[in-house]
């Protein structure tokens, strides 16, 4: 059920482009610095060593793709967070593993050469490029509320789209629409999965994204010639498949009843739960809990600050501050059941992938319940 | 006479167009155009929303200057609401503002700007035996050995140095070369890399930076840990009005600020400082050492008539902004314009900012005459408004040539750009890490700065320090596109400095056993007036930066930014003249039209950061439209 290891096939009359390991060759590294590559990658990929034989391969054979990364309506803040990855580092990953051909915050041209060289890379690598998109999608006026190259946004991307392999929807914008189509939506803002006709679009969701989740993403594609499996929206189960509520830190202080009740007293001092302040941990499927950001040192609940639910859809109109608890779950007593009530209202529209999901998150909630309850302990997946 | 367009302006925050008319014999620009070709109407997303979550929603105009405009938000609020926050927050925002400048300049630098200046093609023919020695050179030549006034040094010695070995740069150099021989250029694509402005420096100095970018491309992340320690990630980390979040103990390994933690912060401080003085400093006085000889001191532009500063870094806590304390506080006293410097900081005009010039409409506002907006008031677009009662309506009138979807040439006598026009007593002004020079060396120099904290003295011995290295007076060096980059390299050490000086204040603060991160006194917005406004001002990485906020009943009646590069970015008023890039691309001369390399380097060295700076602003009782999108028919838009 779940869209899983859809093939980035190459055209026949395409030239033969490089593998990883090729371009390790090329720039003269040693095996020894490739296969260290390629451990590093199998943790940063959330896999079990006994994988490293597979990424070693998929290295070694599958060609580099080619990346062509676009902007919306953004504030280049998943620009940035993608070049403070640590694991790749942001040089290896844009000279070595990816050939990055478009983009406008680190491509040297500018202008209509600029233009022309898109427009040769879609020709030349038709079918077979990555789209990477960072920024939502604005069309009211006809688009003219984002313009660039002289042209709506909302055109080029269309146009890109059509000879993509995959499409990844960087942050919460262009998954979901983002701050600028917050209310009222002046801009007529939206994710980029309506514009790009039937093409499976990979969300990354986070505002911005962590950003070994961000090259992780790439990375698999890099390595396995496969898009990661997405759950029903469309998101990389391996970074999206908890809750941060399931993964926190503070965790058992919630299991507890430990709580911070204001900001900067006793229990927000010794860091405890963060829950009564708003925390939106538990209705968040995030990395924030296990990767962390750079590299485990913090996340915004370990330095004192309620999660916002930046991963989520629509999460700048919850209806409540973001230090109050969202009004519809009412008092801690009802805690467990705000996933998944949230998982619900989240896949309105998408039933069709939805389903399963909910379900299994549903499952997934009920056996927290009842470890809770301490009535019987419940084998993880 | 030739009309050239470069769309998009790539290397910078946003979507950027310019347009310049070239005189093809003389390489004069006879005029340009400056046009910010997105909006996403921010502000009007802030009417009704919880002032306590402000920063949130507006730190979302930018990613890059992340912080900058959160910053600026909680001040506004604060200003608005009478709150004082905590000596430990004021420490731990300055310790994180000074770590994005520090973090901001150097990609700026390196990834954003050095690809204008040095070219991967140019270091294939570099010796790398020749290259290892200039590099020592450089580093024994281009120093300004300055340092703020700390007692509390952390770190043995300086560590991660620039490699001066012939092997190293031969293997930058090989996979160089590698790289352009397979034809996948990457980013590197589809450059003039061809143009005579790659010749002025020999081969070794494009080898040495094309090595410093790649480093620093790996290294910057580890400037900003402060944010992330402090505010729990980077970009968008966490704030909270009357403080911070992250509250101090020294008795839990769970707190979110521990000794460990502030370790942590502390040797990203020490690393900040080491990359600006081994690579940064050095590399940017070798590169404009080289521009300076061969006569390059054109890009200056507004620079030479007028620049604003807001001044910054509250030494203590203040009581408010409005009341003119903030100003009275500040390590950095550049609240002011300085006009004429071209002719000499001595005889350069001084005007200082002060508390009551915040809320006069006669001071600052902003005009729409060339802006994709119209003014419902009867002196028509040209007359500037105050932020407090900011009105707009959009009013897209397409392009002079081309269709409304499809620019050729935009209507340099119309509207043609989503930036408003800031406006200070009716005239344009450049902000910037310059201003801030040319402000506190006028200050300096006509006595008018009694009683010169360190920072201020160490700007003015930074100044003078180049001005040996270079050879020519600040006055001449200093307005223009070098001084401009230049600016920025100081301003980088400095803060640098500053890091480190806040960060001992902070530890010091400890000391006494105070640990209050937050006042949480006004928290509940039943203690609030029911009106209330309120302003807060931050010199953010690219210049001054000031939030308006209205408050009424507990919600954000009105919110409005006036951005640093909304100031350099803005389109002309028919009174005020150009703005600071039309200026500055009018101040250069460009050597091939169709490759106008010297055009996107001089707009380039303001750091251009245009989500930033194009909003919306409200307008009570407009109506909006609502679009219904059908998802399977291709992006057509429904308006109900």
């Amino acid at each position: 059920m779940f869209i899983s290891f859809v093939t980035i096939k190459g055209g026949k009359n395409v030239e033969k482009r490089e593998t990883m390991w090729e371009a390790y060759l090329r720039r003269g590294f040693s095996r020894r610095t490739f296969l260290k590559g390629c451990v590093a990658l199998t943790s940063l990929m959330g896999l079990s060593t006994d994988m490293l034989d597979k990424v070693v391969e998929a290295a070694e054979t599958k060609p580099l793709p080619v990346v062509i990364w676009m902007h919306g309506h953004e504030c280049t803040g998943c620009d940035e967070s993608f070049i403070r990855s640590a694991s790749p580092l942001a040089s290896d990953l844009v000279l070595t593993n990816i050939a990055l051909e478009y983009d406008h915050l680190l491509s040297a041209a500018c202008g209509e050469p600029f233009e022309q060289h898109l427009e040769e890379t879609v020709k030349k690598y038709y079918g077979q490029y990555i789209l990477a998109v960072e920024g939502a999608v604005s069309t009211t006026n006809n688009g003219t509320y984002c313009m660039s190259g002289g042209k709506p946004f909302v055109d080029n991307l269309q146009h890109v789209a059509k000879g993509a392999a995959a499409i990844i929807a960087y942050g919460s914008c262009a998954a979901y629409g983002g701050i600028q189509a917050a209310k009222p939506n002046p801009t007529g803002s939206a994710g980029i999965s309506h514009y790009v006709g039937t093409k499976q679009v990979i969300n990354v969701p986070g505002c911005p994204p962590i950003p070994e989740v961000m090259t992780g993403v790439v990375m698999h594609v890099a390595l396995f010639g496969k898009l990661p499996t997405l759950d029903s929206d469309g998101r990389p189960r391996q970074f999206y498949g908890n809750r941060i509520h399931d993964t926190c830190y503070r965790r058992p202080f919630f299991d507890a009843g430990m709580f911070a009740d204001h900001f900067d007293d006793a229990g927000a001092k010794a860091g405890w739960c963060l829950y009564k302040l708003g925390c939106r941990g538990p209705e968040t499927y995030n990395s924030c809990g296990n990767l962390r950001w750079w590299q485990g040192m913090s996340y915004p609940i370990q330095s004192g600050a309620p999660c916002i639910g930046c991963a989520n859809a629509n999460f700048w109109d919850s209806g409540a501050c973001f230090s109050e608890r969202l009004p519809k779950y009412g008092p801690l007593p009802d805690v467990d059941i705000i996933g998944a009530g949230l998982a619900a209202a989240s896949v309105v529209g998408v039933a069709a992938h939805g389903a399963l999901s909910v379900v299994q998150r549903h499952e997934r909630d009920k056996a927290e319940a009842k470890e809770n309850e301490g009535k019987e302990q419940v084998a993880g997946k | 006479m030739k009309h050239i367009v470069v769309d998009p302006v790539t290397r910078i925050e946003g979507h950027l167009r310019v347009e310049a008319s070239i005189d093809e014999g003389s390489g004069k620009v006879q005029d340009s155009l400056s046009s910010g070709t997105a909006w996403r109407g921010l502000e009007l997303i802030m009417n009704d929303r919880d002032p306590r979550d402000a920063w949130a929603y507006i730190q979302r105009i930018c990613g890059v200057c992340t912080t900058a405009h959160a910053l600026a938000s909680v001040r506004a609020v604060e200003d608005a609401l009478g709150i004082k926050i905590p000596k430990n927050a004021n420490y731990i925002r300055n310790i994180m503002a000074a770590s994005l400048t520090v973090q901001d300049h150097i990609v700026h630098f390196y990834h954003l700007h050095a690809l204008d200046w040095v070219s991967p093609v140019a270091a294939l023919s570099a010796n790398p035996e020749a290259t290892a020695a200039l590099q020592n050179q450089v580093l024994a030549t281009y120093q300004v050995p300055l340092r703020g006034p700390v007692a509390l040094e952390t770190e043995a010695f300086a560590k991660e140095l620039p490699r001066a070995t012939p092997s190293y740069f031969k293997g930058i150099q090989d996979r160089v070369k590698k790289i352009v021989d397979s034809g996948q250029l990457g980013i590197f694509a589809a450059q003039w890399w061809d143009h005579p402005d790659y010749n002025l420096l020999p081969p070794e100095v494009h080898l040495m930076a094309v090595a410093h970018y790649v480093e620093m491309l790996d290294k910057q992340r580890e400037l900003v840990t402060p944010h992330v320690v402090f505010g729990g990630k980077n970009p968008h980390p966490h704030y909270l009005v009357g403080g911070m979040p992250c509250s101090i103990s020294q008795d839990d390994g769970n707190s979110p600020v521990n000794t460990a933690r502030l370790a942590i912060v502390d040797r990203a401080i020490n690393l900040g400082r080491t990359l600006v003085n081994q690579y940064y400093l050095p590399d940017l006085l070798a590169i404009g050492g080289i521009y300076a000889k061969a006569g390059r001191v054109d890009g200056g532009g507004l620079a030479k008539e007028r620049v604003l500063g807001f001044g910054q870094y509250p030494l203590d806590t203040y009581n408010t902004t409005s009341d003119g304390s903030f100003f009275s506080s500040l390590l950095i006293r550049c609240n002011g314009v300085v006009e004429n410097f071209a002719a000499g900081a001595d005889k350069a005009k001084f005007t200082e900012l002060k508390g009551e010039d915040l809320a006069n409409p006669d001071v600052f506002g902003e005009s729409v005459g060339h802006a994709w907006y119209e003014y419902e008031s009867r002196d028509g677009d040209d007359k500037a408004i105050h932020p407090y009662d900011g009105q707009t309506k959009p009013k897209y009138t397409g392009p002079k040539v081309g269709t409304p979807t499809d620019w050729k040439e935009l209507d340099e006598k119309g509207k043609y750009s989503w930036l408003k026009t800031p406006l200070w007593h009716g005239k344009m002004c450049e902000v910037g890490p310059l201003a801030r020079y040319i402000i506190i060396y006028t200050r300096a120099k006509q006595n008018l700065l009694p009683d010169m904290t360190w920072a201020e003295k160490m700007m003015v011995d930074q100044v003078d320090a180049v001005s040996r290295v270079l050879n020519i007076p600040p006055h001449v060096w200093l307005p223009t596109m070098l001084g401009r980059t230049a600016a920025r390299a100081l301003d980088c050490q400095l803060n640098a400095e500053i890091e480190r000086f806040f960060f001992e204040k902070l530890i010091n603060n400890l000391k006494t056993g105070d640990m209050q991160v937050a006042n949480m006194d006004k928290w509940e917005p039943s203690t609030w007036p029911k009106k209330a406004k309120g302003v807060g001002l931050y010199e953010a990485p690219r210049g001054a930066l000031s939030h308006w906020v209205n408050i009424e009943g507990g919600r954000v009646s009105n919110y409005q930014c006036i951005v640093p590069t909304t100031w350099n970015a803005c389109p002309r008023d028919d009174k005020a003249g150009h703005g600071a890039y039309e200026k500055a691309m009018i101040d250069t001369q460009v050597k091939i039209p169709e490759k106008p390399l010297e055009l996107v380097k001089v707009i380039r060295s303001f750091d251009p950061c245009m989500a930033c700076a194009t909003h919306l602003y409200n307008t009570k009782g407009e109506t909006i439209r609502i679009v219904t999108t059908d998802p399977y028919s291709g992006g057509q838009t429904v308006e109900a």
